[in-house]
């Protein structure tokens, strides 16, 4: 037969399918992951890179507080900077005159707001302490004597599940 | 071949589950668990630093025996010591205890715990620990001896965890 008399044989369109079996195994497995990760309180803590909070079994969830975050680099009051902290000190923070620290001053001002406004004479509320683990006894008994002084003697330490 | 049995094979080859529709509400229920998704727990420790008390609400409570344990984190070791309004000095001696720090630099926190248990099982109504560390004792040291002091298990020790500094 001359080349010229074949005729160019078309073929035939087959629509392509879609592997829908291994989506769905894909798919479960995502699923069955983000159940087990799934929590009904997410967290709303805003976690910086340079803090290393200590690990614990306590089984307790924190309570919406003033939140009070202790880094290697600063101190800080609901995002709000305090203060600086160098080599384990917090700038500013005069053991001898606490009163006359930003730290006091903020937390006088919201334990006043607190009073004014659920008429308690001694507020309920804690302050959650996100400190990092690295830093020593002396730093944090500083800032935790004058939340006390504040009005604020009940802590929530703030750790990693085990 | 029967007309029956060509019937029956043709049933078969076209059973096909419909995997759309599953798919469907799998790409709805991804996203809302990836918002409710958690990747660390936060959790905490509840605890309290020494305030001026009203004694007069103390006095008004029925007296229970309960002891008071101090447990103090200093550099080479850690005493334990108590304290009960109840009992007499004497009698508190015998439960001081000085646990020598671990060949790591650790603290003895096992020991420390099952001590903690034989003075819970003497006087079950106990559930105060003060906790002094010195100035030199890093947060996570701290943290771990609250675990150790707070529960045993699942059982509570010593739940009321105070944090005090030590004086002078």
């Amino acid at each position: 037969m001359a080349l010229g008399h074949m005729r160019p044989r078309a073929k035939k369109f087959v629509p392509p399918k879609l592997m829908i079996t291994s989506m769905m195994d894909m798919f479960t497995i995502i699923l069955i992951f983000l159940l087990f990760q799934f929590s009904e309180k997410p967290e709303t803590i805003h976690m910086m890179e340079e803090i290393e909070l200590p690990t614990s079994s306590a089984k307790m969830d924190h309570t919406e507080t003033i939140q009070l975050v202790l880094t290697q680099n600063s101190l800080q009051i609901n995002d709000d900077l305090v203060a600086q902290v160098k080599k384990g000190n917090v700038v500013g923070l005069d053991p001898q005159n606490p009163k006359a620290s930003v730290l006091y001053q903020r937390l006088q001002e919201q334990f006043a707001q607190t009073v004014k406004n659920s008429d308690e004479k001694q507020p309920k509320e804690h302050i959650l302490l996100l400190c990092d683990k690295r830093h020593s006894f002396k730093t944090i008994n500083k800032i935790v004597k004058i939340a006390a002084l504040a009005g604020y003697p009940n802590f929530q330490f703030a750790v990693l599940k085990e | 071949m029967s007309i029956i049995t060509k019937g029956r094979r043709n049933s078969d080859d076209d059973t096909e589950l419909n995997m759309i529709p599953i798919m469907n509400i799998f790409l709805v229920i991804i996203p809302f668990l990836l918002t409710s998704v958690s990747f660390f727990h936060i959790k905490v420790i509840s605890t309290s630093v020494p305030v001026m008390a009203d004694s007069m609400h103390e006095s008004l409570k029925p007296k229970k025996m309960k002891l008071t344990v101090i447990v103090e984190m200093r550099q080479a070791d850690m005493r334990l010591s108590t304290t009960a309004e109840n009992l007499d000095p004497q009698e508190l001696e015998q439960f001081e205890q000085l646990f020598k720090l671990q060949a790591a630099g650790m603290y003895p926190l096992m020991e420390l715990n099952e001590y903690l248990q034989s003075i819970k099982s003497t006087y079950p109504e106990s559930d105060t620990l003060i906790l002094i560390p010195d100035e030199t004792v890093i947060y996570e040291s701290i943290i771990q001896a609250m675990d150790a002091a707070r529960n045993f298990n699942d059982s509570p020790l010593f739940p009321n965890v105070v944090l005090s500094g030590s004086l002078g």
